[in-house]
């Protein structure tokens, strides 16, 4: 081999390098959305052909007699349910890159929770919703849903379920905890967990404190975070856990957890449960939302009206136990979970809540709360 | 040397350099370039040559830098401490059993990390029978735990790691010629003296191998202190893995990894000089039979 | 008094390999663990940390009745089983050719070894989906496995390598001698004597790939790895089978490797009949 072919090797190298940085440094900027102005409204079209849905983990009744076979028997529709959507942000960055080449990788549904649809659609990622099409989702739609000041009319989300955010308590070793605040008391340090999630954990800080979170500033995001900050320094907060909190729940490490009021079915421990703390929760929903890109939306919007019928609504929240969005499922679940104020919560259980929002400059108050977390 | 065998070292390595090339070092490229680009999702990430990005990324986090190191670290001598003598036991006292006590080694990758960890934080709440024996030892305080602390963080980096201390280790071992060491011992060298001047030098590259498998993954692993560790034992990996898909700082995640990524390469570099084995870098004559 | 010189002896004997059974025994405390909860009862069928409510052969009775649990396997098993072919062949080939031979940019090659092994998986999976999009490439099974050999890579060579090193050339030199050509030498005498070496990449191969969950995560479109399939669950609580299927795939591993031995013993015993034995690699040939 000659001194030529030798040398031509690490050339070839450079060359392809150097062919890739034309290429790649083609567009100077990349991303930047911010096209919601001009979203595509979604076009319906006959409920037929194949399905997939990206949804969270154990949000339906599965086998042969739940919701995704029945809607199947009923319309034909071939439905691909996928369950990887666990974590708004994780899967958001998975979805990121094609959502920026608007695509959605095959699927006609997303189900994320309100905060990341408001920014999934302010980036543009979104396709906007006639309620045309949709009659009877928006005439089952419960009232209190039906304006949220995040997406107000309902352009480009539909409700799957709702949640609270409160505190998990073990009755047993901590029966007097009924506020956020109860949580920074010395005498439980390293025996409470909070969430990860920003917008579950500061917010509730914020209300035991006394302030508004639909009318918070930056500053008092900060504060409420300083606060956090603190006690997790101190050893208070023993972690911030995902949706594992349940974990910490049964093995009795922690006494105490800020968590969601759904979560009964997987928390086994006998003592524990879900408390509405004396300050308010924080209210939040989970919605279906019509990704750029869709591949289906006919069969799409056939499903979000299929769940939306009353009986097919109740036999998710008897598996689910969430709050469901649609009207009238009261009446036709077993007596003992029409009465759960958990799957059925009063409006004046609800009174104190605050729904789920984000702080002003969004940035800023991450990097912030991005450093109390992560230790 | 023909054409045809001066060709056979670019034969051998074409697949698997071409591999890396186009599905690892391409997708860094763009990783590179994200690096030196500023702003935010929202108003698009524009290359603006933002070079800065490297030492804000550095100096903002540098706890969990050094954290890393120490924590990485700790585990790879626990690693190496408890793995040598396994591997060297695997080599030389098993005879039938080899490639049966090698899979006990791996074994538990077949179960995924989540549910090996799920058993070990049943093993280790802090109810359980073993931290109330901790406690009873007085190794750990009356009320104190095991889970959320650095030393859970460590164990589990120990744990998951050691099958890639124990199998480079094997490896090398296993061609150890044991004729060596008695003969050493014929010449009136204690056990101790035979293993530090005899055993201990030829298996260098083992060592230096397993090391580097475990110690490299483990500095960028997030995994074990997102599930074991609590409040304060949050690595390196932690930082980025939030920075990309909490706080979606793009450059700034891509940044502090290109510096995580030449942090390694330095120590690597580092260490295998002073470990000796030139050879395990390609510095010595590779012409000859012997190193 | 020489009994106890004795039970001293034989412990300074037998130190080693009673400290591997220690060590292998705390290997496998996990598995015990899954293993004894797998036969848990639970009030929902879901995993808890306590054994309460008794035990039950009922997930054993129902192991392959969740079909989404039994796809995430198999998609696990075949991505693992292929990206171990391709990366353990490829990754034997680059170290014998790092070790072996001088060449032009060997230090480079060697650099770019040790780099995918020190970047963090969040860069890797998300650096690959990027430009996976870029090219429009459409994510499913194919990019799961170019990604899964990828990071295998390196791990291979630096394995196959360090056994690679103080390799006694004498041995192919003499197979030369002896009129076999370099395939043919290297098919009786390199092969076997790096057999070693090869399944202990091979086997670490394995593991990365069926353990891998960020860079899948990344990559995989809409297919469902095992680790993919857990940490899905995990949210809702995972279902017992899970465990049985864990213990369940271990035992069958288990029973695979000893009907190997089982043959290999056979095979030596045949042998010993013989007049000439059949050297086995990695065992006659070390000593």
């Amino acid at each position: 081999m000659g001194a030529s072919s030798r040398r031509a090797i690490p050339a070839i190298v450079v060359a392809l390098a150097f062919a890739l940085g034309l290429v790649a440094c083609g567009d100077d900027t990349v991303g930047g959305g911010g096209n919601s102005s001009e979203a595509t409204v979604a076009k319906g079209g006959p409920v037929k052909g194949e399905l997939t849905i990206s949804n969270w983990p154990g949000y339906i009744d599965p086998g042969a007699g739940g919701t995704v076979a029945e809607f199947e028997k009923a319309s034909g529709v071939s439905v691909d349910y996928i369950e990887d959507v666990n974590d708004n942000n994780t899967f958001f960055g998975k979805m990121q890159p094609q959502l920026e080449q608007g695509e959605s990788g095959g699927r006609s549904i997303f189900v994320v929770t309100d905060w990341m649809a408001k920014q999934m659609w302010d980036l543009g990622y979104l396709q906007e919703i006639d309620p045309g099409d949709l009659p009877t989702v928006f005439e089952n739609l419960v009232p209190s849903l039906e304006d949220p000041s995040f997406d107000p009319g309902r352009k480009f989300s539909i409700p799957w379920q709702s949640g609270m955010t409160g505190i998990w308590v073990d009755t047993a070793k901590a029966p007097e905890i009924k506020s956020v605040n109860d949580l920074f008391d010395p005498k439980y340090k390293g025996k409470v967990t909070f969430l990860e999630e920003m917008r579950d954990s500061v917010p509730l800080v914020m209300k035991a404190e006394g302030v508004d979170p639909e009318e918070a500033t930056d500053a008092d995001w900060e504060k409420a975070i300083e606060k956090v900050k603190g006690a997790a320094d101190s050893g208070q907060i023993r972690a911030f856990t995902g949706n594992n909190y349940n974990e910490e729940l049964n093995a009795g490490n922690i006494v105490a957890a800020i968590g969601w009021s759904g979560d009964a079915s997987i928390v086994n421990n006998p003592n524990a449960e879900w408390r509405m703390p004396t300050e308010g929760c924080v209210l939040w929903s989970d919605n279906m939302v019509i990704p750029v890109g869709a591949p289906n939306v006919g069969a799409a919007f056939g499903w979000m009206e299929f769940v939306y019928q009353p009986e097919v609504a109740a036999d998710l929240t008897e598996y689910i136990t969430y709050v469901s969005p649609v009207d009238g499922v009261k009446d036709l679940v077993k007596p003992a979970l029409a009465k759960d104020p958990l799957v059925f919560p009063s409006p004046e259980f609800q009174k104190n809540c605050s729904t789920q929002d984000s702080p002003p400059d969004v940035e800023k108050v991450s990097q912030a709360w991005a450093d109390t977390v992560a230790g | 040397m023909s054409l045809k065998q001066r060709s056979v070292p670019y034969w051998l390595l074409g697949p698997g350099l071409l591999w890396l090339l186009l599905f690892f070092v391409v997708p860094m490229y763009f990783m590179g370039e994200l690096a030196l680009r500023s702003g935010t999702l929202t108003t698009g990430f524009t290359f603006t040559g933002e070079w800065s990005n490297f030492p804000d990324s550095l100096s903002g986090h540098t706890e969990q830098i050094v954290r890393s190191f120490f924590y990485a670290g700790t585990a790879t001598a626990l690693a190496l401490l408890i793995g040598y003598p396994l591997a060297y036991a695997i080599a030389f006292r098993a005879s039938r059993f080899k490639v049966l006590l090698l899979f006990a080694v791996i074994a538990p990758f077949f179960t995924t990390y989540l549910i090996r960890t799920i058993a070990w934080k049943t093993i280790l709440s802090d109810d359980s029978p073993v931290v109330g024996v901790l406690q009873t030892l007085a190794l750990i305080p009356d009320d104190g735990r095991v889970l959320a602390t650095p030393a859970a963080v460590i164990a589990g980096l120990t744990y998951n790691f050691l099958p890639f201390m124990i199998l480079p280790l094997y490896a090398n071992l296993e061609r150890l010629d044991v004729g060596l060491i008695e003969a050493a011992k014929d010449l009136y060298a204690s056990s101790r003296t035979a293993f530090l001047k005899v055993t201990l030098p030829l298996t260098m590259p083992g060592i230096v191998a397993g090391v580097l498998l475990t110690f490299i993954p483990a500095f960028g692993d997030y995994i074990n202190a997102q599930l074991l560790g609590g409040t304060g034992q949050a690595m390196v990996g932690n930082v980025i893995q939030s920075l990309y898909l909490n706080q979606r700082d793009y450059p700034e995640a891509a940044a502090l990894s290109f510096l995580m990524m030449a942090l390694i390469l330095v120590v690597v570099s580092v260490y295998i000089r002073f470990a000796g084995t030139g050879a395990f870098m390609g510095d010595d004559d590779p012409a000859e039979g012997r190193v | 008094m020489a009994a106890l010189s004795r039970a001293w002896a034989w412990l300074r004997h037998n130190a080693l390999p009673i400290y591997a059974g220690l060590a292998v025994a705390y290997m496998l405390i996990p598995i015990v663990v899954i293993a004894v909860f797998s036969f848990g009862d639970t009030p929902k069928g879901k995993l808890t940390f306590g054994l309460d409510e008794g035990f039950t052969l009922d997930y054993w009775r129902t192991i392959f009745d969740i079909p989404e649990l039994n796809e995430a396997l198999l998609t696990s098993l075949r991505l693992a089983a292929l990206s171990t072919l391709i990366s353990t062949a490829i990754g034997t080939a680059m170290a014998i050719a790092l070790v072996r031979h001088r060449f032009f940019g060997r230090r480079v090659a060697n650099l770019l070894i040790v780099i995918p092994m020190a970047t963090p998986e969040v860069v890797i999976g998300a650096s690959l989906l990027s430009m996976f999009i870029y090219y429009s490439f459409a994510l499913g099974f194919e990019t799961l496995l170019i990604a899964h050999v990828m990071f295998s890579i390196s791990f291979v060579v630096v394995v196959v390598r360090s056994r690679l090193i103080g390799f006694d050339r004498n041995l192919e030199e003499a197979a030369a001698d002896l009129g076999a050509g370099p395939f043919t030498t290297f098919r009786t005498v390199t092969l076997p004597l790096l057999a070693p070496g090869v399944i202990a990449a091979a086997l670490l191969a394995f593991a990365l790939s069926i353990d891998d969950f960020v860079i899948s995560n990344f990559n995989s479109g809409t297919t469902v790895t095992f680790p993919l399939y857990v940490y899905g669950v995990s949210l809702r609580g995972i279902p017992v089978q899970v465990n049985a299927l864990a213990t369940l795939l271990f035992m069958v591993a288990v029973v695979a490797v000893a009907v190997v031995l089982f043959q290999q013993r056979r095979a030596e015993r045949m042998a010993a009949v013989r007049p000439e034995p059949i050297p086995l690699p990695g065992t006659a040939a070390a000593q």
